[in-house]
């Protein structure tokens, strides 16, 4: 019935049913602990990418992630994080890693700076910056152009 | 076989299935009733204000009219609404049918960035006031854009991680809900029963444009382009065991499997994919062809999306015309085996919390457990009868009469007990 299962670099088995060995992908198919093997690039495992498409899509939201999109950078560090997680894997690419560590730059320093401005006008307040306080802050720019009356 | 603990059972796997519906249902709800105690605080009278909308177009109430009059509009606006749904959906259909599938997606796409963007902001913006949180407008702007964009790309492109487009449709979910219950108190609850009843016409009877729609996508074997939850498939041990990686697919109704034959060069002969919802063996051997590569032709029945359709009218700009084909409503199996729920549901589940919110919190408890009772029933009658099912029905009709109850008796009762120190 099982043949095999100790063997770690065998590929398959056919497995009657109620077989429960669930190995992480990572004992499956490494003989040492040192060389960690991703079997999918995605967080989603078996229902994500491919590793083709993963390329093409990690390309596609680092380029759209400039049209100041952080959040987009983020959601794509979540989503290829096995790849992130192990660097120096079997079968790492090393363009989806650039691109992955290009959105993840990105992000930080783009969080970085919008965060320490949104700090600094909380923070501030009126004592920093006078009535212009006023005039920025968004719910008195809500009132002003009627924004939430549409509903 | 002999080292491996025990397999799991089949309520395991069948309870992993319905807690991954029940949650996001859950959490919809419990999003929708923060949003409503906290929003709604100071403006609990407000029936006089008229509230001009689609779903108030025959009559708007005001708090000053009598109980029949309020009935008789109700009952006029349910009507004019489920009417213009109708309508909606059967020129969905009529657009599926002339395949114009690309038109649908991109009008799901500008529903979700429309309730995203402006319903979510506007909902921001009273959040903001109602707190005085001191952001301020450069930083929001770019939030809501962010916030917006990621969401419209999770729901319209087909490849996003499944955590990420669960998330944002529930939050769609939400913000529609929240809309739904700023409408006057005796139209919601007409709508909502007018609309459980529209559901199980609209998907049992033979000439419903819901069943139409399903059995068009059946017979293409295609999606239908709309906006439904579909919960991460279940994947038994057994499925996956030694290493072997399979593909599942997950939302397409043809996958590719090309990458498949290129990791492995076997196949599984026979293993349950978890799919409890089908008979086990004819699930697995249907599912194993399907992922090795063939035509799902033979396994159309399970392989095919079963879904139903159902368009809600929104009128969320200033004088916009319908901006329809956004949710759907009903309840059915998708082709990984996992169980799909309509957004339309989610919607409505947590009008009829969040408006018993909006009276105390005792009716909110009543309802959630009768909500969920419903889902449990249609679940189980899905499993029965594995095909597209409304999901309305039993869990609307179950709620408002709870909510009847508890507020006509239960609620005198307890109050009674608290305050002879009885009880509670």
């Amino acid at each position: 019935m099982d043949e095999d299962s100790r063997a770690p670099l065998s590929n398959l088995h056919p497995v009657a049913g109620a077989g429960n060995l669930l190995p992480t992908t990572d004992e499956a198919s490494s003989s040492t602990g040192r060389s960690v093997r991703i079997e999918w690039p995605t967080i989603d495992g078996p229902l994500g990418l491919s590793h083709e498409e993963s390329l093409t899509y990690a390309r596609r939201f680092f380029k759209l992630g400039f049209l100041c999109l952080p959040f987009l950078w983020a959601v794509s560090c979540f989503y290829f994080w096995p790849v992130l997680r192990h660097p120096h894997s079997h079968q790492s690419h090393p363009q989806l890693r650039r691109y992955l560590v290009g959105s993840a730059i990105g992000f930080l320093l783009f969080t970085t700076i919008l965060s320490s401005w949104a700090l600094t006008f909380a923070i501030g307040g009126e004592r920093l910056f006078g009535h212009v306080w006023g005039e920025l802050v968004m719910y008195n720019v809500a009132e002003k152009y009627g924004l939430a009356g549409w509903i | 076989m002999e080292q491996n603990p025990r397999p799991k059972t089949i309520l395991e796997t069948c309870g992993e299935e319905i807690i991954r519906i029940v949650t996001p249902v859950s959490i919809c709800m419990l999003l929708v009733v923060i949003l409503v105690s906290v929003l709604n605080r100071g403006s609990s009278l407000d029936d006089g204000i008229s509230f001009a909308s689609m779903a108030t177009m025959a009559y708007s109430e005001s708090s000053s009219d009598s109980i029949w009059d309020k009935l008789k509009g109700a009952l006029l606006n349910s009507l004019v609404f489920v009417a213009v749904v109708t309508v909606a959906t059967f020129l969905m259909v009529l657009l599926f049918y002339l395949k114009c599938t690309k038109f649908l997606k991109y009008y799901m796409g500008f529903s979700s960035l429309l309730v995203l963007g402006f319903m979510g902001g506007e909902i921001a913006i009273f959040l903001i006031k109602a707190s005085s949180f001191p952001i301020d407008c450069f930083t929001f702007a770019v939030a809501l854009y962010n916030f917006t964009v990621v969401g419209v790309m999770a729901v319209f492109m087909s490849r996003m991680a499944i955590f990420v487009t669960q998330a944002y449709l529930v939050v769609i979910g939400v913000l529609v809900a929240y809309w739904f219950t700023l409408l006057p108190e005796w139209t919601t609850w007409g709508l909502l029963v007018a609309m459980s009843l529209y559901d199980l016409a609209a998907v049992l009877l033979p000439g419903g444009p819901l069943r139409l729609l399903v059995e068009l996508a059946m017979d293409r074997d295609e999606d239908i382009p709309a906006l439904v939850y579909e919960a991460r498939p279940v994947i038994s041990d057994a499925g996956l065991g030694d290493g072997v990686a399979r593909r599942r697919v997950w939302r397409e109704g043809r996958g590719d499997f090309d990458e498949d034959q290129r990791l492995r060069s076997d196949r599984l002969p026979d293993s349950s994919l978890g799919s409890y919802l089908y008979g086990e063996s004819q699930s697995a051997r249907n599912i194993v062809d399907a992922e090795d590569g063939r035509a799902l032709g033979g396994a159309s029945e399970l392989a095919a999306p079963l879904m139903q359709h159902i368009n809600i009218q929104m009128n969320s700009l200033e004088n916009a015309a319908s901006s329809d084909n956004m949710a759907l409503e009903g309840i059915g199996l998708g082709s990984s085996g996992a169980i799909k729920l309509g957004l339309g549901d989610f919607i409505f589940y947590s009008v009829l919390v969040g408006r018993a919110a909006m009276y105390d919190f005792m009716t909110v408890y009543a309802c959630y457990l009768a909500v969920i009772a419903g889902l449990g029933i249609t679940l189980m009658l899905l499993a029965f009868y594995r095909k597209a099912l409304p999901a309305l029905p039993f869990s609307v009709l179950l709620g408002v009469l709870f909510y009847l109850l508890t507020r006509l008796l239960l609620e005198t009762f307890v109050v009674q007990c608290s305050m002879n120190l009885l009880m509670f």
